[in-house]
């Protein structure tokens, strides 16, 4: 399986390499099936050949960004080929129509450095930005810093150029709800337009107060971001940072208008935001559970989960513009325990339950949580699995994500059940 | 091969978040197994059982140039250097490595006491014509590369000294090199017999202090020194310096005044004297002091791109080695500085043949060349 021209690996260690996300889910490799091979296209072209090549065979292709999140989406169920992005980094900044146009591996950061110099920002990006790619964020339909004020991604994505077996479209408006959270299977982003913002003169506060209290704050003026750390997660930011921050719940805001906070524990907080994952090195393992919940609901969510939950713990919540925050559960867990570690990740499921209880969703379904995707896309849901069924007859795009198939939902459900 | 505990550790809390995508080797060659997290999860699945080392891979963990970007932006604050060059002394103590040209160069040095080859009478040839002195608490160490590559620089470093009234010994023929090329590619031990002759010879001509003018150098006398010295149960009791950081002091106090340099400048970090032992600010000072105008290329201090020279690199990976210094020597045409000034030999070297390679027109020197030129 080789075309003359892409770079392509079939050894099989770069097929190894290419076949995981940051989660270390426990037995799921049981279930997965190393790919056949991994290419590297250069081009939208060579991403149509590849998928010719996939078509005649009947081969699952898998897109891959920089497989910084951890909900399965770029795990190889079936084999088949990965396709890696690295390559389609490039991008344009439109300044008349304040859009950047993105090639599908451009990452986060480097679009906005390059923004910067022109006096211009992205209104939203990832808290993974120094490495996470545009078409990883918007297939996985992320939420990040700026959500506050402008929404996911989803909101501030223009245009979508897609390639199929049909061929290649771009698509706009209402039907870009085909694309984005889908996790490429209902079509690969070889091209993505964007919205930017003007930068801004932005201040960073922080405040000790409740989730409640902290809601109240967020939604009552008109601030770019907010995000939240309870006193567990600053207890292990400091032991992991050799830091000496008040082991309070601490709320941080970056906004353009004045607030009666702590400037100097704001922008500790601000310049420390890339670096969520530090407090693995404590764990060694980390175990994540991530719900989206009525921001009303938060301070209920994190006090029922934290009171459930053995091993050392702390969360993080990004406001988003709607009343609405995600909350994302950090638990210190090992993996060499083969018993205990296992039992740490029913936490993500249960927390799935509660947060469900309370009006939530799961933050994203990928393969982990693709029993999930119903209440999540709600409505939409019979409309874009037809859809898939449509452009993608033979379940080849990315089989296994958003849409469940095969055993591994049979068993996530099941530990569901036992959580 | 053996992943010990060490090794183990950093796989369990690497957190594969790929911020390591700086690493200078897989910006060129965009394989994962290149990369410090495709490195580490490689090391994972040889623990696992699920893939199996081979030559490439090995091959792959000598692609690094050690150069330590990927510890500036580690998630979870790992040692990777320090890793690195033990998975690459791992390798050679299982019979996997030194590659072919690590071989030649610790071959070479085996018998000529340098990894050039050159005879032992011959590091000292750039001397000649100074006065100086063969023992005393300050020596100047000047390095293989410089000694017997780049003599301008140690000229150019001991005339400075001289203009500033410092008085330096130097030991000639009886300087070795310090190792750093074998510690760099995983040949330890031999690096060990350098520490033990250079050691030796400071102890019997008192020496106190030692100053370098190689970045390579003064990363190896400054942090591994002390490291060997406490594993082979030696005392470590030298003060090591570059020689920017000596420089710097004698221009503030008053010891050497520069004329203007009226031109732009931009300084390129080397990697061993900046980001492994946190020298960024003394050189700018340096330039500063000379009237320069200073522009930053867009990469600098801790997030400044290595020149693709070091870590046994250029000798064994010749076009990679080139394609990093390509892309380093193209954001210093950014800025439209007339001169790309360094402070290492290798750095020195390795960007003027990037230089000419793209076809770009810029003086790439030493710091001491440019100051010599400009004091009295």
């Amino acid at each position: 399986m080789s075309s003359a021209e892409i770079p392509f690996s079939e050894s099989p260690i770069q097929r190894y390499l290419y076949s995981h996300d940051v989660s270390n889910a426990p037995l799921i490799g049981l279930f997965l099936k190393m790919p056949d091979a991994v290419y590297q296209p250069r081009n939208e072209q060579e991403v149509l050949e590849i998928l010719k090549i996939a078509k005649e065979r009947k081969t699952p292709v898998i897109p891959r960004g920089a497989g910084t999140s951890g909900y399965g989406g770029v795990l190889p169920t079936k084999g088949g080929i990965i396709i890696d992005f690295t390559r389609m980094d490039a991008f344009e900044v439109d300044e008349d129509k304040m859009l950047i146009e993105c090639e599908p591996g451009a990452v986060w950061w480097d679009i906005e450095k390059k923004l910067n110099k022109k006096g211009l920002s992205l209104r939203v990006y990832p808290s993974s930005a120094l490495s996470s790619t545009v078409a990883g964020w918007i297939a996985q339909d992320g939420y990040g810093y700026g959500s506050l004020k402008y929404g996911g991604i989803r909101d501030n994505v223009v245009k979508l150029r897609i390639v199929d077996f049909n061929g290649v479209r771009e698509v706009e408006g209402e039907e870009l709800k085909k694309y984005v959270g889908m996790e490429g299977t209902t079509g690969l982003i070889v091209r993505a337009w964007i919205k930017v913002k003007k930068q801004e003169d932005m201040r960073y506060y922080a405040f000790f107060v409740s989730p409640n209290e902290a809601e109240k704050l967020v939604y009552s003026g008109d601030h770019y971001t907010a995000f939240f750390l309870d006193s567990g997660y600053i207890k292990l930011k400091n032991m992991a940072f050799g830091t000496n921050m008040p082991e309070k719940d601490t709320l941080m805001i970056a906004t353009t208008q004045r607030l009666e906070g702590d400037e100097s524990i704001g922008e500790e907080i601000w310049n420390g935001r890339f670096y969520p994952l530090r407090i693995k090195k404590l764990g060694p393992s980390l175990v994540e559970a991530e719900n989206i919940l009525p921001s009303n609901k938060i301070e209920e969510y994190i006090t029922l989960l934290k009171n459930k939950i053995k091993s050392p713990n702390g969360s993080e919540v990004c406001y988003i513009k709607d009343r609405r925050g995600a909350v994302l559960t950090f638990i210190l867990s090992d993996e060499r325990k083969k018993i205990a570690y296992p039992l740490t990740w029913r936490y993500s499921l249960k927390a799935v339950k509660i947060a469900k209880r309370m009006g939530g969703v799961s933050y994203s379904t990928g393969l982990f949580l693709s029993h999930e995707s119903k209440t999540l896309l709600g409505k939409d849901y019979s409309e874009i699995l037809a859809f898939k069924k449509k452009v993608d007859p033979n379940s080849l795009l990315n089989p296994g994500k958003v849409f469940p198939e095969g055993i591994i939902p049979f068993f996530i459900r099941l530990a569901g059940l036992i959580a | 091969m053996k992943i010990e505990k060490e090794v183990e550790d950093a796989i369990l809390k690497c957190a594969q978040c790929f911020y390591c995508r700086v690493c200078p080797a897989f910006t060129v060659i965009k394989w994962e197994s290149v990369s410090p997290r495709g490195k580490l999860y490689a090391l994972r699945g040889i623990k696992n059982g699920v893939i199996k080392l081979d030559q490439e891979l090995v091959e792959d963990f000598f692609r690094c140039t050690t150069c330590g970007a990927c510890e500036e932006v580690c998630q979870t604050s790992l040692n990777l250097v320090d890793l690195w060059e033990k998975v690459r002394n791992d390798l050679v103590k299982d019979g996997k490595a030194p590659l072919v040209h690590h071989k030649r160069i610790r071959d070479l040095a085996e018998k000529f006491d340098n990894p050039y080859g050159e005879p032992r009478e011959k590091r000292e040839e750039w001397i000649r014509g100074f006065k100086y002195r063969d023992s005393g608490d300050t020596i100047y160490f000047a390095g293989c590369t410089a000694s017997f590559r780049a003599p301008e620089i140690a000229k150019s470093t001991v005339n400075l000294f001289n203009k500033a009234g410092l008085e330096v010994a130097y030991l000639g023929r009886y300087e070795y090199c310090c190792g750093s090329p074998f510690l760099r590619t995983g040949q330890r031990d031999i690096a060990y017999e350098f520490f033990k002759k250079n050691i030796e010879e400071w102890r019997k001509r008192g020496v106190k202090r030692i100053i370098t003018s190689c970045a390579g150098c003064y990363r190896t006398l400054l942090l591994d020194y002390p490291k060997i010295a406490k594993e082979l149960g030696y005392e470590w009791n030298f003060e090591v310096l570059h020689s920017s950081q000596v420089l710097n002091k004698l221009i503030k106090e008053g010891k050497i005044s520069p004329r203007k340099l009226d031109a732009t400048v931009t300084y390129h970090d080397p990697c061993h004297l900046g980001r492994h032992a946190k020298v960024y600010e003394e050189p700018r000072e340096v330039i500063r002091a000379m009237g320069a105008n200073l522009v930053e290329m867009e990469r600098n201090r801790g997030d400044s791109f290595c020149c693709g020279s070091g870590g046994g690199v250029k000798s064994q990976f010749k076009d990679l080695a080139l394609s990093m210094g390509k892309i380093r020597i193209n954001e210093a045409r950014e800025t439209g500085a007339e001169y790309l000034i360094s402070c290492c030999p290798f750095c020195k070297y390795h960007m003027k043949d990037a230089a000419k390679a793209e076809g770009i027109e810029i003086k790439v020197v030493d710091l001491v060349e440019v100051l010599d030129e400009l004091v009295e």
